[in-house]
């Protein structure tokens, strides 16, 4: 069986094919080896990198951009969201800080991706 | 009223003003960056998304992180700038300097500057624009509307949308509204192919079962107070909408993502010439306009699908202001002919080296296995082959020009040579 | 008048599907039809052109009807039991330019609207032309008021501080053959009229004003008394000044019913309480005939006209700088309303329009393709270098003329605390000040009837407008900001609209805190981008001066709700 899938790597957008041989997956089309990881985990384990927002306690920055440090299973989204959305950063973080660590014990933390808070000086 | 006086003033603190102001002051000059808005960072201070910087960086950045980054340098350079800052105007004196008019919330002030980068960005096409009719209620966004809303003042903007245009913004907004809980009923495409990259249907729409119904378009909309409809229609090969295929379809909200329009008030009340494809000023290699010491670059010059190339491309309007002297141009056009929409730089200054020109192109339609020619008199002097080219990703390419020996007379000629090897 | 005469007309047009009686003084045609423009065509048939006699429509209308009269939802009782000596029904250029000369008495008005802003209908949405005065008909109320009016924009427009440019307009001719016609009916008009500044022009000066003008031009017909306003502006300044002056206005506000006992208006039902008036304005537009039929004295109806304009760019703008349109004597049948043309605004935009189509639908306010197309169809003849590309709005607007095609300026006829400024159409806008003056004046007779009515001493007539930081010089503008540095803010890059700008309007004698309300007032939005960038800051601005919730923000009714609240908190449609 062949499947066809596009590589969300890069913009470069490769259109690729995976098969398995054996126990072996051959993916074709990719032009990196990035590609190819993605692919093999894309048959397996698809995962994604989240990013939204997350309320503040600031009324001049009310939601503060936020994203996991690594990507998270993609049957999970819509439970981190709902996680995510319970949070209400009362710090003003900065980017890089961490929001929640090891969110829902997914591997991954809950970063901030922007120094807007952290920044504001009014508010 | 302040005044002051500098040699290269950049007006926008987008990605693009902010690479310019960083390679202009790398390369000796005295540098201010203007910025309309509270914040520097453009348009990426709302595109909380990843995706930004892998060119660049190899990194998957969000729109903040990717913006930062750069105004982590300008700050680390001391480079002056100025937020909540207005160019109501712009003159030139008898010295050829710039008398930059501004406003702000300290008053009135004229800069003076040698030369000028404009790094103004684009804005979007309106409901208006693609001919939307019926009622005016509320619940009919653009893209980016909907994006300030739902990314910086964290209100949502949609309940349950329709969203016209593939574009990227629209795809990633499909995403987004649904993340927070919204229900996007579909994405609707006047035009037979989508608008958007191609990983962008993948990760936004098949990812969360959101349909793409492409040759469709919304011709009217209802409800007299917030939206409560949109009429669908099929629309034929020219996009002019099926008489008998009107379906009304009940939604709270109409998200645009029809196009963008490169932002060129600035530079039209400078007399700068614009290509009627890109909707941005003509320029040569080095990014100058047809008005000599003015510069421009990232989506005021033509719209871009990845910031990475618009800091490319800043970077060398910038470094180029920096050096600017007035002197006479030689210049050649450079002509965009079969299967090409558009080349930027539109000409090169044959007074200036073009031995690492930067070319932007985009093709007229989806394209596979096609060649493309670069021809100066005639001789080609770069080919390229290409699995497949489509028009919403738009191709970078550094041509050494220097060693083609041109001349005042030479015409480069870029066409798309489609594959014989093509089956039907 | 002779209703045999017309029940023969009507008998050979319409095979005695209609007939005509005589009530109330008045004309009313009956029968039944599925077809408007049938309905429209018998109601002509009945009615004589700028006639005294007027026609009701009275024929059942079977086709798909239109929906009622939108209403506000806001019920309370801010309003219950004031009995205000005068109450204006209506807050369009008509009710607001009577509630600002009424205060020159000393007198308790009340101007009510049912809209969330003044101007909300045909007021504000018309071509904002200040016509010459030709082209009307002599003995109308048109023609009574309209030189009148028209000498008197500039002072009322200075007074009341709002953008007035006399640019003047041409008629544009494409056949050498009409030059002696035409040429004789300027002379004509000299003498008869008094219009003494028309002019012919030939077809090379013309475009040497105009260059962008068609070429086809074989003369054209100069008058330069012709100007632009903006006509919701003028509107809300008459408004404020009013306000100013002590008068009240109440948005929101709709009448329901009436109580008429004895040939008097009693009271007043609105959604806001009941009103006792001692006098009743009706400036209800295309609502007019319905208040007049509640107050028992329908003598006239209103058959709505649909127009619809475009708004070119700015950037167009430059195409030319007066008022133009071109006209070549053909008969479409009947025609009443002003034939449209392009108009440079006094926001530097082209707005070209508009269109005319009957309607049973009063306040449909859809824009349709065919509309602009053929507005563009006519008007790319008098300029071949317009094109829909440049358009960045359009509106429909509904004309509210009665049969005769003329206004409708009286006091009842059967019922007397009642005045009628009804019928208002082209060029409504234009005779608004004159006529303003002299329904105060009649008000005030009706008044003196019952008790004696003093002059305001007090009155102001000055309104100062919202200061326009980008029409002023860096010195000018530099002091201002100095003294407000919200005025050095710009939230509106496609206008240059600052957020002091914005903050005034808010804090203007009428507040209308909406995105459509401070849009009308100082222009955030009515740019190239149409709002894109500046509408999520307007919203904030407006919700920290209210001191909201960003959410309780409107676009401009309760019920167009920008915002659904906060992202963290909502629930998707499915769920919902």
């Amino acid at each position: 069986m062949t499947k066809e899938l596009v590589c969300i790597v890069c913009p470069r957008s490769c259109r690729m094919q995976i098969s398995m041989d054996g126990s072996e997956p051959v993916v074709t089309g990719n032009t990196c080896k990035r590609g190819r990881d993605f692919a093999v985990r894309e048959m397996t384990d698809p995962r994604r990198t989240v990013c939204t927002t997350v309320r503040t306690a600031f009324p001049g920055v009310p939601v503060l951009p936020v994203r996991v440090s690594a990507p998270i299973p993609k049957g999970r989204i819509f439970d981190l969201m709902r996680e995510v959305n319970r949070v209400t950063v009362t710090e003003r973080l900065g980017r890089g800080d961490t929001v929640v660590p090891n969110i829902l014990d997914l591997g991954a933390d809950l970063i901030v991706t922007s120094n807007v808070l952290k920044e504001e000086t009014k508010g | 009223m302040t005044t002051g006086s500098v040699d290269v003033l950049v007006v926008g603190g987008g990605p693009a003003g902010l690479a310019a102001a960083i390679s202009a002051h790398d390369n000796g000059a005295k540098v201010l960056l203007l910025e309309r808005e509270a914040r520097l960072g453009g348009i990426l201070k709302q595109c909380i998304h990843d995706g930004f910087g892998l060119l660049r960086f190899g990194e998957q950045l969000s729109g903040p992180e990717y913006a930062e980054r750069f105004e982590d340098e300008l700050h680390a350079r001391e480079i002056e700038y100025r937020t909540l800052t207005f160019v109501t105007g712009i003159g030139q004196n008898e010295d050829g300097a710039f008398a930059v008019h501004t406003v702000g919330r300290d008053g009135v002030s004229v800069l003076y500057a040698k030369a000028l980068v404009l790094a103004t960005g684009c804005r979007e096409r309106t409901a208006k624009q693609v001919f939307i009719h019926g009622t005016r209620p509320a619940g009919i966004f653009t893209a980016g509307t909907a994006q300030h809303f739902t990314n910086l003042l964290g209100q949502m903007p949609a309940k349950r949308c329709v969203i016209l245009g593939s574009g990227d913004i629209g795809l990633i907004m499909a995403r987004r509204l649904t993340l927070e809980g919204a229900k996007v009923l579909g994405v609707y495409e006047a035009k037979a192919t989508p608008s958007g990259l191609t990983r962008n249907l993948h990760q936004c729409l098949h990812d969360y079962d959101i349909p793409l119904h492409l040759s469709h378009t919304v011709t009217r909309v209802f409800g007299s107070d917030r939206l409560e409809a949109v009429e669908i229609s099929k629309v034929d090969e020219t996009m002019s909408p099926i008489p008998g295929t009107a379906q009304r379809v009940d939604c709270d909200a109409l998200i645009l993502s029809v196009g963008l329009i490169p932002e060129n008030e600035l530079a039209e009340a400078l007399g700068v010439q614009l290509d009627g494809r890109t909707r941005g000023p003509v320029c040569d290699g080095q990014c100058m306009t047809s008005v000599d010491g003015v510069f421009s670059c990232g989506n005021a010059l033509h719209v871009n699908d990845l910031v990475d190339y618009v800091s490319k491309n800043a970077q060398q309007a910038g470094k180029a202001a920096a050096y600017y002297q007035a002197k006479p141009r030689r210049l050649i056009q450079m002509t965009p002919a079969d299967g090409l929409l558009y080349v930027v730089p539109q000409r090169l200054n044959l007074n200036e080296s073009n031995r690492a020109t930067d070319l932007y192109f985009r093709v007229r339609e989806d394209e596979n296995n096609c060649v493309l020619h670069i021809e100066a008199d005639g001789k080609e002097i770069f080919k390229k082959r290409y699995a497949f080219l489509r028009p919403p990703e738009m191709e970078n390419l550094t041509i050494d020009f220097d060693s083609c020996g041109l001349n005042e007379t030479s015409r480069v000629v870029l066409r798309l040579e489609k594959s014989a090897k093509e089956t039907v | 008048m002779n209703t045999a005469a017309i029940n023969k007309k009507l008998q050979k047009a319409f095979g005695g599907r209609f007939s005509a009686v005589e009530e109330n003084g008045a004309v009313f045609v009956r029968g039944k039809s599925d077809d408007w423009n049938e309905i429209i065509a018998a109601c002509q048939t009945a009615a004589e052109k700028y006639g005294a006699t007027h026609v009701v429509n009275d024929i059942v209308y079977t086709g798909a009807q239109p929906l009622p009269m939108r209403l506000p939802s806001l019920r309370d009782d801010a309003l219950n039991g004031r009995a205000p000596d005068v109450l204006i029904i209506g807050g369009g250029i008509s009710g607001a330019s009577i509630a600002r000369e009424l205060m020159k008495w000393k007198l308790d008005v009340l101007l009510v609207d049912k809209e969330a802003d003044l101007a909300l209908q045909a007021s504000g949405r018309n071509d904002g032309e200040v016509h010459p005065g030709i082209d009307l008909g002599k003995g109308s109320l048109k023609h009574k008021y309209i030189r009148r009016a028209n000498r008197m924009y500039a002072d009322v427009c200075q007074t009341l501080d709002v953008p007035f440019h006399r640019v003047g307009q041409y008629v544009l001719f494409r056949s050498a053959l009409l030059r002696p016609v035409i040429g004789l009916y300027a002379l004509w008009r000299r003498l008869h009229d008094g219009i003494e500044d028309t002019k012919l022009l030939s077809g090379k000066e013309l475009l040497r004003r105009e260059p962008r003008l068609s070429p086809d031009t074989k003369f054209a017909l100069w008058n330069p008394s012709a100007g632009c306003v903006c006509p919701y502006g003028l509107t809300i300044a008459y408004a404020e000044n009013a306000v100013q002056n002590g008068a009240a206005v109440s948005l929101n506000t709709a009448v329901l019913s009436m109580e008429v006992r004895g040939h008097r208006i009693v009271s007043v039902n609105t959604n806001r309480g009941t009103l006792y008036p001692k006098l009743v304005i009706n400036a209800a537009g295309v609502f007019a005939e319905d208040v007049a039929a509640m107050a028992d004295d329908r003598f006239y109806s209103i058959h709505p006209r649909r127009g619809t304009n475009s708004i070119l760019d700015q950037k167009a703008g430059a195409y030319m700088h007066s008022i133009a349109s071109v006209k070549d004597l053909h008969i479409h049948g009947k025609n009443h309303s002003k034939g449209g043309g392009i108009l440079h605004t006094v926001h530097d935009n082209l707005l070209i329009g508009p269109d005319a189509v009957e309607t049973p639908e009063k306040e449909n306010t859809e824009t349709r393709p065919e509309s602009i197309k053929t507005v563009f169809d006519k008007q790319t003849q008098t300029m071949p270098a317009l094109s829909q590309r440049d358009i960045i709005t359009y509106f429909t607007g509904v004309r509210a003329p009665t049969f005769e095609e003329d206004f409708i300026l009286e006091p009842g006829r059967n019922t007397k605390n009642l005045i009628h400024v009804a019928g208002i159409q082209s060029p409504g806008l234009t005779t608004a000040p004159a006529v303003a003056v002299d329904m105060a004046a009649l008000a005030v007779e009706l008044l003196k009837k019952e008790r004696p009515v003093e002059v305001n001493p007090a009155f102001d007539p000055v309104r100062k407008g919202v200061p326009v930081l980008r029409e002023l010089d860096d010195a000018a503008r530099e002091d201002m900001i100095c003294k407000n540095p919200d005025y050095g803010e710009i939230v509106c890059r496609c206008e240059e609209i600052s957020k002091g700008e914005i903050l005034d309007a808010l804090r203007a004698p009428i507040c209308v805190p909406t995105l459509d309300g401070i849009k009308k007032r100082v222009r955030p939005g009515m740019g190239r981008c149409q709002g894109g960038f500046c509408s999520p800051l307007v919203t904030k601005i407006i919700a920290e001066f209210l001191g909201v919730p960003l959410a309780d923000v409107r676009k401009s009714s309760a019920e167009s709700v920008i915002t659904f609240g906060e992202t963290k908190n909502c629930k998707g449609g499915d769920e919902a």
